[in-house]
């Protein structure tokens, strides 16, 4: 399905060849625990991310990473090998971060402390990039909810618009247009800070 | 960063991408992962627990079925049965004998040796 496939995420991790990754969801499907287990810790952190930018709420989203995880080995059988996994998987984990916004009342993104949202004094990198990261956070829980899953999965997780997609069920012409908008006002958010840098 | 983008631009934008994962990075991920691989194998268990209900209704069924059988094969043998047992008429035509004949045709009780001769002539 993937037109253009990027032999690196834009992090610089490495994708994992589909048929390792179809040959580890047949095993852990007879069983084998070590064979999940490594899938597991391969798409931990991409599952993550993933249901955070759903669910802003760390511990929500580690809980709905982890349903997903669960929820995808009962449904290994209907995991078509000839297909990428991570996909499938990411649908799934979309899938339960959004059940469980649902499910639960929405918590809002915390209010910025003042003087990281007033855009105050940055004594060193790390505050920088923790400002940064507070305002992206706060700027993606506006977006609507496809519009933030669809730019994280482009830009940060190095899905194609066909991907997208199929994890988001919509059109491919609809994934493009959610991404644009996306990334406009998360970029204009960037362009913000770094002018007043 | 780039400034403007097409919506058809296939490309990620490296700067925003990093930027959203550092502001999405979760942390570590072991006790993540070894939570999740917890949890899968107590939910392996549970499937292969089976509950005492089960284990009963399990049984019940299995009663039900061999009482049922066991009610198949006694109806089936007594069915055989009553239709092998002979009517007075199968005995006249088998027992053509002049015994027999003596013993229908007498207005006394039977003596044992005339019931007994019937009964030889019968089975030859």
């Amino acid at each position: 399905m993937r037109t253009d496939p990027p032999p690196q995420l834009p992090g610089g991790v490495a994708r994992i060849p589909q048929r390792d990754e179809a040959e580890l969801a047949a095993r852990a499907r007879a069983g084998d625990r070590a064979a999940f287990g490594t899938l597991v810790e391969r798409f931990a952190p991409q599952a993550r991310r993933v249901a955070r930018a759903v669910l802003q709420n760390p511990d929500d989203a580690d809980d709905a990473a982890q349903d997903a995880f669960l929820s995808a080995l009962v449904k290994l059988e209907q995991y078509d090998p000839r297909r990428p996994f991570g996909p499938w998987l990411m649908r799934i984990v979309a899938n339960a971060a959004t059940d469980r916004r649902r499910r639960r009342a929405v918590r809002q993104a915390e209010p910025l402390e003042p003087e990281l949202a007033g855009g105050g004094s940055r004594p060193d990198l790390e505050a920088e990039r923790r400002v940064l990261g507070e305002r992206l956070r706060a700027a993606l829980a506006q977006l609507p909810e496809r519009r933030r899953l669809a730019v994280v999965l482009f830009d940060v997780e190095g899905y194609s618009h066909a991907e997208l997609a199929d994890i988001l069920g919509i059109p491919e012409g609809t994934a493009r247009s959610e991404v644009f908008h996306a990334r406009r006002t998360l970029r204009s958010l960037l362009q913000d800070w770094k002018e007043e840098g | 960063m780039k400034e403007s983008s097409l919506p058809f631009d296939h490309r990620a934008d490296p700067e925003l991408g990093a930027a959203l994962r550092a502001a999405l990075e979760p942390g570590d991920p072991a006790p993540f992962v070894a939570r999740v691989l917890a949890q899968a194998r107590l939910a392996r268990a549970r499937r292969h627990e089976v509950p005492t209900w089960d284990i009963l209704a399990r049984w019940a069924r299995a009663g039900i079925t061999a009482a049922a059988a066991a009610a198949l094969v006694a109806g089936f043998a007594m069915g055989r049965a009553i239709q092998s047992r002979a009517t007075p008429d199968d005995v006249m035509v088998a027992s053509a004998g002049a015994g027999a004949n003596a013993l229908l045709s007498s207005p006394r009780a039977p003596d044992a040796s005339v019931v007994f001769t019937s009964l030889v002539e019968r089975d030859r």
